[in-house]
């Protein structure tokens, strides 16, 4: 009986802990969108993403920002056309929300719900897939959104009145640790 | 002879003047006849009485031309005479908050009707800042604890945009548009020149195929130097770093550019020497080789910015 009231007691401990606010930030992020044309296929890349996940009540929330022109392509008139075009000077940030279970770090796939605020639009992603592997206290999150500049109002960019496919999959490698 | 040359010469002339008089006439009398739309609504509170002086801006999305107008006693507010395209309609009123509408459409020949409800401000809320905004009802994320952009270490200045930047930047890829198509454009007279310099330079030539590859020339010339102040008067962004293929295209107007200036007037000189039956000869012997520098590094400066190499 003793017994039955110790395991009582430290499961509900163990709830309330778990429980307990707890936060993640990103430590390290690789951003890379795709961009398709006949004659081109361009990569622009950003390191500058900035993210934080607040746990409360075994949901967290996180939150990953990151600025339009910090993306590079290796070419610096392609990043200004490419600021132009998705209105980066007008909303300059990128944001992604998303709200998963606090278990999910146990997984080593996860399905989220994305919200994304990008050239003044706001598009969701049902169900996107990224994989997990968790090396000691970091956590490494792959996976690929896929987007599209229909789903922000951007009008494909052309060159030489080509304009580029619609499809524009953005490439994602975070690191995250438990603060 | 020299009669002969004068008025084959005037003729050239005038035929050049005519070109360039058709090509830089045709777009404002294209512009002067494309119909416009209007834009129209009324705003009003949300107990649906209406709001008057309330400023209404609307950013045109393509150029980012804005016009600004104000609701009257009935709450209504009109643009008339807007180029066709999407506009961003931004609503202002004291005691209610900002609003932003992305984009909406006005046709040619048509009203569009925007109509508009404001909401109140809070008592001590000002604008909403990019991190309250971000905060939407069907947000997953829309707990009191989701994190904000300030929680990231963002400042309101990282966060916040500017109209006039973004306006900026789409008269810059507005000209430098125009400057790709007008560049391409300038590849056709250009190959013409250069296939009908064998007409013109040769020893049996005749004074029609020598005006000829003056008049291309001289077409070449003129849409060249359109060309070229359509990416000299783009704006410039300040604090860019110029990197990748631009560079190339950048430094081949170092080459090109002065050929364009040199060319013509060598090839002037090469054309009177061979109206006066004098075979060339001189600086004016230098016409064809700065001509074929000068087109190869023209059509390099195309390709540099067109195909990834």
């Amino acid at each position: 009986m003793r017994k039955k009231i110790l395991t009582a007691f430290l499961f509900l401990a163990f709830s309330a802990f778990g429980e307990s606010d707890s936060q993640w930030v990103l430590e390290q992020c690789t951003l890379t969108y795709h961009v398709s044309h006949p004659l081109h296929q361009s990569e622009g890349v950003s390191h500058a993403a900035r993210g934080k996940g607040v746990c409360h009540a075994g949901q967290c929330d996180f939150l990953i920002a990151v600025a339009v022109k910090s993306f590079d392509s290796g070419d610096s008139n392609r990043d200004l056309h490419m600021i132009q075009v998705t209105r980066g000077a007008q909303f300059p940030m990128v944001t992604v929300r998303t709200r998963l279970p606090e278990a999910a770090s146990a997984s080593a796939t996860i399905h989220a719900d994305l919200e994304i605020q990008f050239a003044g639009q706001t598009a969701q992603y049902k169900q996107v897939a990224f994989e997990l592997v968790t090396h000691g206290n970091e956590t490494r999150i792959s996976g690929t959104i896929p987007a599209a500049l229909s789903d922000f109002k951007i009008d494909p960019p052309s060159l030489l009145a080509i304009p580029v496919k619609n499809e524009m999959p953005v490439r994602v490698d975070m690191t995250w640790r438990p603060q | 002879m020299l009669r002969k040359a004068s008025r084959n010469w005037r003729s050239g002339v005038l035929g050049l003047m005519f070109a360039y008089l058709l090509l830089t006439l045709a777009p404002c009398l294209s512009a002067q006849t494309a119909a416009a739309g209007a834009l129209t609504g009324k705003v009003s509170d949300a107990s649906g009485g209406v709001v008057a002086n309330a400023t209404v801006t609307a950013t045109s999305v393509d150029s980012g031309q804005a016009r600004t107008a104000t609701t009257g006693a009935d709450g209504i507010y009109k643009f008339d005479m807007l180029p066709p395209g999407n506009y961003r309609v931004k609503f202002e009123a004291a005691g209610f908050k900002v609003m932003e509408i992305p984009s909406t459409a006005v046709d040619e020949n048509k009203t569009a009707v925007l109509d508009w409800k404001l909401e109140a401000s809070e008592p001590t809320a000002g604008a909403p800042t990019p991190a309250s905004r971000d905060n939407l009802p069907n947000a997953p994320s829309s707990s009191t604890k989701a994190p904000s952009l300030e929680d990231l270490g963002f400042t309101p200045a990282q966060t916040q945009g500017s109209v006039q930047d973004q306006a900026r930047l789409d008269k810059r890829t507005h000209m430098l548009k125009i400057h790709q198509r007008l560049g391409l454009i300038t590849l056709a007279p250009l190959a013409a020149t250069f296939i009908l310099s064998a007409n013109a330079g040769g020893k049996n030539t005749s004074t029609t195929d020598r005006t000829t590859h003056m008049v291309l020339g001289a077409v070449s010339g003129d849409l060249y130097f359109m060309t070229a102040y359509y990416a000299i008067r783009a704006p410039k962004i300040p604090g860019t770093e110029t990197r990748g293929p631009i560079r190339l295209h950048k430094a081949l107007a170092w080459i090109h550019g002065p050929g364009m200036i040199l060319t013509p007037i060598l090839g002037a000189i090469a054309y009177n020497q061979k109206n006066n039956g004098e075979k060339v000869h001189g600086i004016a012997s230098a016409h064809g080789p700065v001509a074929v520098v000068t087109g190869a590094a023209f059509g390099l400066a195309v390709l540099s910015v067109s195909v990834k190499f």
